[in-house]
């Protein structure tokens, strides 16, 4: 009974905590200075994209309070707003959570232009939330350009979680 | 959900994270970034060493002539030092320069497509202190805007809440150097009648005492009529080493508004 009421997260044991742990890794990852020294633009949203991933095969082993730590620490070493990061994590589980039925078991493809719908959204919601912010409105290319990017970082990074997924689970 | 709008209005409001905060969490994460940064600039290093190898005569040749042409300059830049000293003791002028607080390596970005900012690897131990200026080897990158205990993040000069008092080499015209989230830099405020031309260098002023004066920033690239783009003078896209300059600014932010919000320079 009490095995039952475990999160599924904690009765997978240490298996249960690696698409956390490995989400964590893409945090720190992103602050790494690849490429431009000046800034991450080039640098997909690896935070993103893990998460995405996991939701789409693990649901429950990313849980709500993990997308907000997760968010939580991404706001606070990106240096942006408090939150915003949460948000769009947290906004990205309800959204998969809530569609995974119409596209869990479809190819990899499908996936790849649901992610790709999504994130362009996250994106426009973090332009607008952050030019709110700010009080000034921001110029749009950068981040189209990272969505671009994150977009398509989406099937590499994803091939590597799933290698992840089968060695760890 | 609650929780991060609630800090979200909080960040719109002025009243976000307390920088000490982020500044100390910067400290945490840095000995993982030090440790993740090895492989990457050994990997770097050998990809420009194996691209390097093919030109490394044309490269050896054109090296040698510049070395020559530096000989000479340095020659005449001794001797214009010498002049210019003792000029300045003649005239009872105070010296300028400005030295460094800590020579250290770019160890993180931030800010994504939002905000310029990089993490360098000193802190209050190496007496950096907020609104210093950073430089690297060819001109002004920002200024620090967090300081930790061992590591401090700098406001690049392309971020949008950049700006810097700038004066116009060959004209000596004042100016404000913006940023824009992009690459490239904008002059703005120059007065009425000013002919900016491409090559046009600028330098700090000094003006408002955030940077000490004749720091170069940026050299004009393109004009169009009233908007007119320049390109940073600093390597912005190759930064490793940088310099914090031990300089002051007047009136010191810390003791005037403890927890302003960042950005403004």
């Amino acid at each position: 009974m009490n095995a039952l009421r475990r999160p599924a997260i904690v009765s997978f044991g240490f298996a249960g905590f690696v698409p956390v742990i490995a989400t964590f890794v893409m945090v720190i990852l992103m602050m790494v200075p690849l490429g431009t020294g000046a800034a991450n633009i080039a640098m997909p949203n690896l935070v993103l994209i893990s998460v995405f991933y996991w939701l789409s095969s693990r649901p429950l082993l990313m849980p709500y309070w993990a997308c907000a730590v997760l968010g939580f620490f991404l706001d606070l070493w990106l240096d942006v707003p408090m939150g915003l990061n949460m948000v769009l994590l947290l906004l990205t589980r309800l959204f998969v959570l809530n569609q995974l039925k119409h596209f869990k078991g479809r190819s990899r493809l499908v996936h790849w232009v649901i992610f790709a719908v999504l994130s362009f959204a996250l994106y426009v919601l973090s332009w607008l939330v952050v030019s709110f912010v700010y009080g000034a409105m921001l110029p749009p290319e950068p981040l189209a350009l990272q969505w671009v990017v994150t977009a398509f970082s989406y099937a590499p990074v994803g091939f590597l979680l799933g290698r992840l997924r089968r060695a760890a689970m | 959900m609650l929780v991060a709008i609630a800090l979200l209005a909080f960040e719109a409001l002025g009243s976000g994270v307390p920088n000490q905060i982020r500044a100390y969490a910067n400290d945490i994460v840095a000995p993982v970034l030090r440790v993740l940064e090895q492989p990457i600039r050994a990997v770097q290093a050998g990809l420009e060493r194996i691209a390097g190898v093919s030109d490394i005569y044309l490269e050896n040749e054109e090296l040698r002539d510049e070395n020559d042409r530096l000989r000479q300059w340095r020659e005449a830049a001794m001797q214009l030092s010498r002049e210019n000293e003792r000029l300045r003791s003649m005239l009872k002028v105070p010296g300028r320069e400005v030295p460094p607080a800590a020579t250290t390596r770019v160890i993180g970005v931030g800010g994504g497509a939002f905000e310029r900012s990089v993490l360098i690897g000193a802190g209050s131990v190496d007496a950096v202190t907020r609104g210093s200026p950073v430089v690297d080897e060819t001109g002004v990158i920002g200024r620090v805007i967090q300081v930790g205990r061992w590591t401090s993040r700098v406001l690049l000069l392309t971020d949008i809440n950049s700006r810097v008092p700038v004066r116009l080499e060959r004209t000596g015209d004042l100016a404000i150097a913006e940023g824009q989230n992009e690459s490239l830099l904008r002059l703005r405020f120059l007065p009425q009648g000013v002919q900016v031309r491409v090559g046009d260098r600028l330098l700090t002023s000094g003006h408002g005492g955030a940077f000490p004066p004749d720091l170069p920033v940026a050299r004009v690239i393109d004009v169009v009529d009233d908007f007119v783009l320049m390109e940073p003078l600093g390597l912005l896209g190759k930064l490793d080493y940088v310099r914090v300059m031990a300089y002051n600014p007047v009136p010191d932010e810390d003791a005037a508004i403890p927890d302003a919000k960042e950005g403004s320079q």
